[in-house]
């Protein structure tokens, strides 16, 4: 009988502090996790809509190259029209 | 039922509640954690969709960028020598001939001359052609469109007395067509024209003959 009391005694006084000491930075944790993962979705999501205007450089790439040939154009005829120095 | 039995189920219901009591609001977290995660893949997936031709197109922009540079560059020493393209180009962009041109690594060591005394006005067309060229990413003093000090005053400031002092009136230009006014006659030789309308002398000098031409035979 004097067992059981100690085994009861151990139970509540040992086990159960223990259980509650490890699952208490366990459950910070996951909580303290929380709102970084929130503000990494953020992040993603700003940097997401802010690519939005990317396809623009299409539009750029085709102007710049127009505009390249434009100044290959003006350049051959300044070619001619100008002395060499 | 023995006392000790009765405290032996009360001490594991109490170390099963504090189980429950903390995992359950882990798992919830975690849970929480997951969704948010599988946002932030899912915005990453498009933030790299989205970002994946960045790198072709910009490296095409700067391709056609640097021939166009390049093309510039090979003019401008052409047409006015590498010495005087330093001075034009300082005159132009304050300070940018201290890095000299990039195709002719000897222009960084050069002193570029003052250009009000050593440009012509066609190599001045070059400038102001050359102000919207790429190569104004080097002025120190950032860009210089449509700058007031930098445009057509200081274009003045090189040939401050190219209209002619004293002439209260110059001749108006001439209008061109078909159906002008006045009809000029073609010429043969570009500056040299057989007559000139309105005025009553149509001796106009011809150009000189070249020995052993056909003129001078």
């Amino acid at each position: 009988m004097i067992l059981y009391w100690l085994g009861d005694a151990v139970l509540i006084l040992v086990v159960l502090p223990v259980v509650i000491y490890l699952l208490r930075p366990v459950l910070a944790a996951a909580r303290g996790i929380l709102p970084h993962v929130h503000a990494i979705r953020d992040v993603a999501a700003a940097g997401s809509k802010d690519l939005d205007a990317v396809p623009l450089l299409l539009t750029t790439q085709a102007q710049v190259k127009q505009t390249v040939e434009t100044v290959a154009n003006f350049g051959g005829s300044l070619d001619v029209i100008l002395d060499d120095a | 039922m023995p006392a000790a039995g009765v405290l032996l189920i009360i001490g594991v219901v109490l170390i099963i509640g504090a189980l429950a009591a903390f995992l359950l609001p882990t798992i919830v977290a975690l849970i929480a954690i997951a969704k948010g995660l599988d946002e932030a893949i899912k915005n990453v997936g498009e933030l790299i969709a989205k970002s994946e031709p960045v790198n072709d197109v910009v490296h095409d922009i700067n391709t056609n960028l640097d021939a166009a540079v390049d093309a510039l560059e090979g003019l401008l020493v052409k047409k006015a020598g590498l010495s005087d393209s330093l001075g034009l180009v300082e005159s132009v962009y304050p300070g940018a001939a201290a890095a000299g041109l990039r195709n002719y690594p000897e222009s960084t060591e050069m002193t570029p001359p003052r250009i009000s005394e050593v440009y012509t006005r066609g190599t001045l067309s070059l400038a102001r052609l050359g102000r919207e060229a790429p190569i104004a990413a080097a002025s120190p003093e950032g860009p210089v469109l449509r700058h007031v000090d930098r445009s057509e005053v200081a274009t003045s400031l090189l040939y401050p007395n190219f209209r002619p002092k004293g002439v209260r009136e110059l001749p108006r230009s001439p209008v061109i067509g078909t159906d002008s006014p006045v009809q000029y006659e073609p010429t043969d030789t570009p500056g040299v024209r057989r007559s000139m309308p309105g005025k009553e002398s149509t001796a106009v000098a011809e150009p000189p003959t070249m020995p052993g031409s056909p003129a001078e035979n």
